[in-house]
C-alpha cells in the first residue's frame, strides 16, 4: 500500500516514465558507432545485409518464441527442430519432388508443435521439461534417421535470391513473419489474450478467455516458425547434418529475453525481440571483423545477457521506488 | 496507568516531496491493548515501520522506558519490540517446532541443537495457552494455527512491545478468537500490544485505547470507553459516513433468475436458494462454511454434484467460467490479486478482457482504442479515481478502485446476474460504501446480485435477504427486515465476544 498518496483523490502523479526499450536502442547505436570506429568494414549497406540475413533464421525462431514468453511458457525443441525439418527436406526432396517434399517438412514442424503443445495443456507437463524432452528426442532421430551425416540439398537455393536493394528472400521473410507476430499481438483477441495470460492464468480463466486452446496455439506457432527457419537454414546452407539448428534455441530465447519480454510472462513485444537480436546480430558481426575468436564471442553475448537483464532490474526498482 | 513503554513525541517522516507523518505523538502502555486505525495512506504503515526500527524519523522522538533511542530492526528486535504483519511468512514444509525457532535457532557451538528446538518451541507455545503438535507440517496447519506460529516466534525471548499489522484480514473468526486470547494472555503479562486494523468490532472487543489517525496527523485518540463506532469512523474519513442500509425493494413479479435447487458439491450441500431480478441475496458463512464454493458453482467454477442450477427456469449445466459468462453470469473471485486482476495490464484491458470476442472488428481485430471506449463507458458511473488515462496499469489504483474496474468488466460484459465473492475485501471503510451503493443501483436497474461473502458488513450493507450456511449447509434464512449483526453472527454460530 503506498502511503504517499491519499485515498481520496490521487494526483495524477506521472512519474518520467523510461521506455522499456530506450536502453537497448541507445546500447545498440553506441554498439554501431564502436564498430564503426574499430573496423572500417563495418558501416556499409552490405554489411548490414550480411547481419540481417545471419540473423534471419534465429528472428523468425525468436518471433514465435516471444509469443509464448508472453504466455509465460518456453520452447526449447526450436533448434531440434530446424534440424528435423532440414533432415525431412533432404531425405524427401530427391524422392518426392520440392513440392511436396516442403508441404511434409512444413507438417513435420507442426508435429513437434502439436506434440508440446498437447503435453504442455492437455498433460500438462511443465513447458520447460516437456521442450527440453522433445529437443532431446527430435535431436536422436534427426542423428539416426541421418546417420549423423552431412546431406547436401540441391535444387532448392531461393535463399540467395536478393529481389531488391540486394536483400536475400531469408530476410524479407523474417521480417514477414515479425510483422505477422506484431499485428497478431497487439491487435487480435488471440494477442491480448496472450498477454492476459502471461499476466495472471487464473483471471485469464475468469474472465472466460480459454487459456489452453491459446497456449496450444502458440506452440503450434512455434512449430510453424521452425518449419519456416528449417527450410530457410537449408537452402541457405544448401546441407543439413546432425548438428543444424545446435543451440538456436538458446540464441533465441536470448534475443527475446533481452528485447524486454518478462520471464514471468505478460510483458514484452516483437519490437523488443527484434532490438535483441539486432543487438546480438551486431555484436557477433563487428567482433568477427575485429577477428575476435568465437569462443570469447560466445562469452560476450554471454555476459551481455546477463548486463543487459541486470540493468533492467535496476530499472525496475527504480521505476518502482517512491 | 503506568508509564508507556513506548513514547513517541511528534515524529514526521517524508518521502521525496512528499511528507506522510506530520508530527504524531504516541504512548504505548504495558498491560494494555492500543488499537491503530486509519485508511489506506493514511500513514499507519509508515508509522509503524518506524516503531518497528525499519524506517528512521525525519523528526521527533522515540522513548524507550524513558530514554530517547534511535533503533534499527535488529536493534528493535533486542529491546523487546516485534512485529507481526499481515502476510504469514513461514516455511510451510518444515513441522510446527522449527517455524516457532525459525531464524533464531538453539545452538550447541556450531551445531542446532535438535532436542532445545522442540523444548523452546513448546515453552513459546505454552506462554500463548496454546498447544500445537510440534511435529505438525506447517503448511497443513490452518491459517489461524499459522498465525499463532508467527506470534510465538515473535514472542520468543523477552517481549515488551508486540505490534500486530491486521492480523485477522485472513483469520475465521473463531481463528480470530484464538489470536484474542492470545493478546489477552500477552497484556496480563505485562506487554504493551499496538493493534493495527479495519475492523471496528475488533477494536470495541479488545482494545483499551484508540489512536486514529488520517492524513499523517492523529485525529483522535481516547480511551475506548469514551468513543462509538461512528466516531471512529469519523474520524478515520474525516465526515460522517452514513451507514447505509439498502431499502427494502419490492421483489419483481415472475420466477427466479437463477436458483440452486437441492444442490451439493464439494464443501457444500443440499443448498437451495434463489434469486430474482433486481434482488440482492446475501450468503453469509465464515471461512471453510461453504459459501465461496457455491459461489464458484454459480459461475460453473466447480461443478454441482446433486442437484441442480436453473437460469431463467432452464435447469443447466454450466461447463465452465466461459459458458457461466455466455449465459450472462458475472463472477469476482474473493482473491483479488490472485484470481481477478492483471494487474500489470491497463485498466482498459481489464475492463474489457470479457467482452473482447464481442467488441473487436470481425471477432478478431482488436485496438487499444476500442479498449479505452469500453472504459470511458463505464468509469464515470463506477466512480473510478484515477488519472483517467485508459492505459494506466490497475496495480497503481487503491484496491476499492480496482474492484470498481473488475466489477466494471462485468457491466461491459453485459453480465445480468453477479456472483461477487467478499466484494469489499481490502477495501477501505470510505470505498467500501461507494460500492454498497453502486451494487444498489445496480440491483435497481434489474441485475441480480449474489454476495457471498464472510463479512458480515457486506450482508447487513446491501442485502435484500439473508442465508447463514455452517458447515456446508444452509442454517438460516433471514429477511431484510431482520438483517443485523447479531442476527447474523448468531446464526453462524457465536457472536465476537470476548
Amino acid at each position: 500500500m503506498s502511503n504517499s498518496t491519499s485515498t481520496v483523490a490521487p494526483p495524477p502523479r506521472r512519474r518520467p516514465r523510461i521506455p522499456e526499450t530506450a536502453a537497448l536502442l541507445v546500447f545498440l547505436v553506441l554498439e554501431i558507432i564502436f564498430f564503426s570506429v574499430a573496423s572500417k568494414y563495418f558501416l556499409s549497406w552490405d554489411n548490414f545485409v550480411n547481419i540481417l540475413t545471419a540473423l534471419s533464421v534465429t528472428g523468425i525462431l525468436a518471433a514465435g518464441a516471444t509469443i509464448l514468453l508472453i504466455g509465460g511458457q518456453f520452447d526449447l525443441s526450436v533448434g531440434s527442430g530446424v534440424a528435423w525439418v532440414g533432415l525431412m527436406l533432404a531425405l524427401l526432396n530427391p524422392i518426392l519432388g520440392t513440392p511436396t517434399a516442403v508441404i511434409i517438412a512444413v507438417a513435420s514442424g507442426l508435429v513437434i508443435g502439436v506434440l508440446n503443445g498437447f503435453l504442455v495443456t492437455v498433460v500438462g507437463v511443465n513447458a520447460l521439461i516437456t521442450t527440453l524432452g522433445t529437443m532431446a528426442i527430435f535431436r536422436g532421430l534427426t542423428i539416426s534417421i541421418g546417420q549423423g551425416k552431412s546431406i547436401g540439398i540441391t535444387g532448392f537455393d531461393w535463399a540467395v535470391i536478393r529481389p531488391f536493394l540486394n536483400i536475400p528472400l531469408p530476410v524479407l521473410m523474417f521480417v514477414a513473419v515479425a510483422a505477422l507476430v506484431t499485428l497478431l499481438l497487439r491487435n487480435t483477441v488471440y494477442g491480448r489474450s496472450i498477454y492476459a495470460i502471461g499476466a495472471n492464468p487464473s483471471a485469464a480463466r475468469l474472465v472466460g478467455l480459454a487459456s489452453k486452446r491459446n497456449i496450444f496455439i502458440a506452440f503450434l506457432i512455434s512449430g510453424l516458425c521452425m518449419a519456416l527457419a528449417g527450410l530457410t537454414n537449408a537452402s541457405l546452407l544448401g546441407s543439413t547434418s546432425g548438428v543444424t539448428g545446435l543451440g538456436l534455441e538458446l540464441a533465441a530465447v536470448t534475443a527475446v529475453i533481452l528485447g524486454g519480454t518478462s520471464l514471468t510472462g505478460g510483458i514484452g513485444g516483437i519490437g523488443g525481440t527484434v532490438l535483441g537480436l539486432l543487438i546480438v546480430g551486431v555484436l557477433g558481426n563487428g567482433m568477427t571483423l575485429m577477428n575476435v575468436n568465437s569462443s570469447w564471442q560466445q562469452v560476450a553475448t554471454g555476459g551481455l545477457l546477463i548486463l543487459a537483464v541486470s540493468f533492467d532490474r535496476v530499472r525496475q526498482r527504480l521505476q518502482g521506488a517512491r | 496507568m503506568s508509564n508507556p513503554f513506548l513514547s513517541a513525541v511528534g515524529l514526521r517522516k517524508s518521502f521525496g516531496q512528499v511528507e506522510v507523518l506530520h508530527g504524531v505523538d504516541l504512548d504505548l502502555v504495558p498491560g494494555t491493548v492500543t488499537a491503530l486505525l486509519g485508511e489506506n495512506g493514511a500513514g499507519k504503515s509508515t508509522l509503524v515501520r518506524i516503531l518497528a526500527g525499519d524506517h528512521q524519523p525525519d523528526g521527533g522522538s522515540i522513548s524507550l522506558d524513558g530514554n530517547a533511542e534511535r533503533y534499527t530492526v535488529a536493534g528493535a528486535r533486542r529491546r523487546g519490540i516485534r512485529l507481526i504483519t499481515q502476510e504469514i511468512s513461514d516455511a510451510p514444509t518444515l513441522t510446527v517446532a522449527e517455524n516457532v525457532v525459525l531464524g533464531d535457532w538453539p545452538t550447541v557451538g556450531p551445531w542446532v541443537n535438535r532436542r532445545s528446538i522442540q523444548s523452546d518451541a513448546r515453552d513459546a507455545l505454552a506462554a500463548l495457552d496454546t498447544t500445537l503438535d510440534l511435529d505438525a507440517i506447517q503448511g497443513t496447519l490452518r491459517l489461524g494455527e499459522r498465525q499463532i506460529v508467527e506470534v510465538a516466534r515473535a514472542i520468543r525471548g523477552h517481549s515488551k512491545l508486540i505490534i500486530f499489522d491486521e492480523p485477522t484480514a485472513a483469520l475465521s473468526d473463531a481463528e480470530a478468537q484464538i489470536l484474542y486470547r492470545v493478546i489477552g494472555t500477552l497484556t496480563a503479562k505485562g506487554v504493551a500490544v499496538l493493534y493495527i486494523t479495519h475492523r471496528l468490532d475488533e477494536v470495541f472487543a479488545i482494545a483499551h485505547r484508540v489512536v486514529v489517525l488520517r492524513d499523517g496527523v492523529v485525529s483522535l485518540r481516547t480511551p475506548i470507553g469514551d468513543t462509538t463506532p461512528s466516531a471512529v469512523v469519523e474520524a478515520m474519513v474525516g465526515h460522517a459516513v452514513v451507514r447505509t442500509r439498502g431499502q427494502s425493494r419490492s421483489r419483481s413479479e415472475g420466477g427466479a433468475v437463477i436458483e440452486m435447487r437441492d444442490a451439493s458439491g464439494d464443501g457444500f450441500h443440499a443448498v437451495s436458494l434463489a434469486a430474482h431480478r433486481g434482488e440482492i441475496i446475501g450468503i453469509y458463512g465464515k471461512v471453510a462454511s461453504g459459501v465461496a464454493e457455491v459461489a464458484e458453482c454459480l459461475f460453473g467454477i466447480r461443478p454441482v454434484e446433486n442437484g441442480e442450477i436453473v437460469l431463467d427456469g432452464v435447469s443447466i449445466r454450466l461447463k465452465g467460467p466461459a459458458d457461466a459468462i455466455a449465459r450472462g453470469i458475472g463472477y469476482l473471485p474473493p482473491d483479488r490479486a490472485r484470481d481477478s486482476a492483471f494487474l500489470i495490464l491497463s485498466v482498459a484491458q481489464n475492463l474489457a478482457a470479457p467482452s473482447w470476442r464481442r467488441l473487436a472488428h470481425a471477432l478478431t481485430v482488436m485496438t487499444d482504442t476500442i479498449d479505452a471506449r469500453a472504459y470511458r463507458r463505464w468509469h464515470e458511473s463506477l466512480g473510478v479515481r484515477s488519472t483517467g488515462n485508459p492505459r494506466q496499469a490497475l496495480g497503481t489504483l487503491s484496491g476499492g478502485n480496482q474492484q470498481k474496474v473488475l466489477l466494471g468488466r462485468w457491466l461491459e460484459a453485459g453480465s445480468r446476474v453477479l456472483v461477487l465473492g467478499e466484494p469489499t475485501r481490502g477495501v477501505d471503510v470510505g470505498a467500501r460504501e461507494e460500492i454498497y451503493a453502486l451494487l444498489r443501483q445496480l440491483a435497481d436497474a434489474g441485475t441480480t446480485i449474489i454476495v457471498a461473502s464472510s463479512d458480515y458488513e457486506d450482508i447487513v450493507g446491501v442485502a435484500d435477504n439473508a442465508l447463514v450456511m455452517v458447515r456446508g449447509e444452509i442454517v438460516a434464512r433471514i429477511p431484510h427486515s431482520s438483517i443485523t449483526v447479531s442476527s447474523l453472527t448468531e446464526a453462524a454460530g457465536g457472536a465476537i465476544h470476548v
